[in-house]
């Protein structure tokens, strides 16, 4: 299985940007971050020691509509436990996140954002990463569908995610605890922990943390931790960009 | 909220001096276009444009739907833009600003009122069904000439878009899937496009595609809707001050010739993807012409 395709910085205009394409679903999702930046006119209702974070998710070709604006909650709340907004410059000030589904099929109306759950948070996290916004750790997600003989498939295509008893979309922060929990379908207890253990494995593999702190990560039957995919593409931007200062070393 | 941070005095006054020496700040010639390219992704009638530093993404799709009552043989056609802030930090989500009214407004009048799509075609059973086509443009970075940018990817996606093709089996509406039957391509009429120039220093100054700075410095816009016939189908002096008739009448032939050059780089990008999907597609398959 193909691991996603991620690049870092696609747009001029916005702070940051990220555009990510995930394989196996065929979902193309362009992100962009303006942060901080001055909200207009609503004073009251914001917190005036934190920054607010808005999130708005566009689909591709229909009118965003109840399952665009009920992602987006999802996305908000979870993201709000990794952005730092208390940070310099970022009380009363906005982080602005919009993420637009620029390839795939699009979600019909009143259907299930499950599936693009995890394309939608890790464009949300590296976008905020070129941004530079300030962030108390990164996340990984995945999406695991259950079928009828008790199967679990990895990332599902539209087909097979309609087909199946069961949806899990999980999200792990960096340092493997889990940040987000979706589900939809039937299902018990006995599935939902084997499906956590799936989902634990693809975005972190088998880590096992050395005694310095970092955390080595090993491949394991589902090719690269998405983590590591996630790392090394904030890696190989870096490593383009500061190239006139390796190069010189 | 909803507008660009204002240019500086000095920098105003460096655009308007600079053109007052016929030299524009990223060395164009006054009636020169910012270099266009276009892309198309797998999908049918899924265009990125990038025009200078703009640049947006136009996505077609097609639905089938009811008919509106009143026009029962015509099927349906919409131009969706929304600006989002992954354009402009300036833009806020889901609040509709000046920009957006307008500029929907002329890409409506250019394309949708000119008639370009031809609707009546997109009739599959008089007042039961009819195909919805929806373009959906996003707008991913904003550079100035919005305008002209989303009627190139809209024009283009139309011409690029593939439809499933349907069938009326006694009474009976019949969809076929992609896979099945060789998409129909959309029946276009005419292929319109618009051409904006700005106006500066009392209207002597005329300046086409102009930047996001060049905008803001300009004292009025004029908006040219025609074809490659030459056929004028949109006219426009939105706000701003006035302009002098002969503007009109020399820019005119200026956008023909902007229209031509335009609708060729166009058909350029169109016969490029087609022959690489020629290559072992459904359309070659079903091909019954044999190969001399």
């Amino acid at each position: 299985m193909g691991g996603p395709i991620a690049s870092l910085n696609p747009l001029n205009r916005a702070d940051g940007s990220a555009s990510y394409k995930c394989v196996s679903t065929g979902s193309n999702i362009l992100g962009s971050v303006n942060a901080p930046i001055e909200l207009p006119g609503r004073r009251d209702a914001l917190k005036p020691e934190e920054a607010t974070i808005e999130v708005f998710v566009k689909p591709g070709t229909a009118p965003g509509g109840v399952g665009e604006r009920y992602i987006e909650g999802v996305i908000r709340n979870a993201l709000g436990r990794l952005i730092l907004g208390r940070e310099n410059g970022y009380p009363r000030r906005g982080v602005v996140i919009t993420l637009a589904i620029v390839g795939g099929e699009s979600v019909g109306r009143g259907g299930s954002y499950l599936p693009l759950l995890p394309a939608l948070l890790h464009t949300a996290a590296l976008a905020l990463l070129s941004a530079s916004v300030p962030l108390s750790m990164t996340l990984s997600a995945t999406v695991l569908a259950v079928d009828s003989s008790g199967e679990i498939i990895r990332e599902p295509s539209v087909k097979d995610a309609k087909a199946a008893t069961s949806l899990h979309a999980l999200a792990f922060t960096s340092k493997g605890q889990l940040l987000l929990n979706e589900s939809e379908g039937a299902f018990d207890f006995g599935t939902w922990e084997t499906v956590y253990e799936r989902a634990l494995a693809i975005c972190h593999g088998t880590s096992t943390l050395s005694s310095d702190g970092d955390v080595a990560m090993t491949e394991n039957v589902d090719s690269q931790p998405l983590e590591g995919v996630l790392r090394d593409t904030v890696q190989d931007q870096i490593h383009s960009e500061y190239a006139w200062k390796i190069d010189a070393a | 909220m909803n507008k660009e941070a204002l240019l500086s005095i000095a920098e105003r006054d460096f655009i308007l001096d600079a053109l007052r020496e016929d030299v524009r700040l990223d060395g164009r010639a006054a009636d020169q276009l910012r270099p266009l390219t276009l892309s198309f992704e797998e999908e049918h009638g899924h265009v990125k444009v990038q025009l200078g530093k703009t640049s947006l993404i136009v996505r077609i799709s097609a639905e089938v739907a009811q008919p509106h009552d009143d026009r029962p043989f015509d099927g349906i056609f919409n131009i969706a833009m929304e600006l989002t802030a992954m354009g402009s930090p300036a833009w806020d989500n889901g609040r509709q600003g000046d920009l957006e009214t307008y500029v929907t407004n002329v890409l409506d009048r250019v394309i949708r009122h000119s008639n370009a799509l031809d609707t009546e075609s997109l009739c599959i059973l008089k007042g039961v069904s009819c195909w919805t086509i929806r373009a959906d443009v996003h707008i991913t970075d904003y550079d100035g000439n919005l305008i002209d940018a989303s009627c190139i990817g809209v024009m283009a996606g139309l011409q690029h878009f593939r439809r499933p093709d349907a069938v009326v089996k006694d009474g009976q509406v019949i969809v076929y899937g992609l896979d099945e039957r060789v998409p129909v391509p959309l029946n276009i009429t005419h292929k319109p496009l618009s051409v904006s120039f700005h106006t500066f220093d009392e209207g002597k100054l005329v300046v086409l595609d102009a930047t996001r700075k060049e905008e803001q410095a300009s004292e009025a816009d004029v908006v040219i809707g025609m074809n490659n016939a030459g056929d004028v189908c949109y006219l426009s002096k939105f706000s701003g001050s006035p302009v002098d008739a002969m503007v009109f009448v020399t820019k005119t032939t200026v956008a023909l010739d902007k229209v031509k050059e335009i609708n060729g780089i166009i058909d350029k990008a169109l016969q490029a993807d087609l022959a690489k999907r020629a290559k072992g597609g459904l359309a070659e398959e079903s091909r019954a012409a044999n190969d001399r």
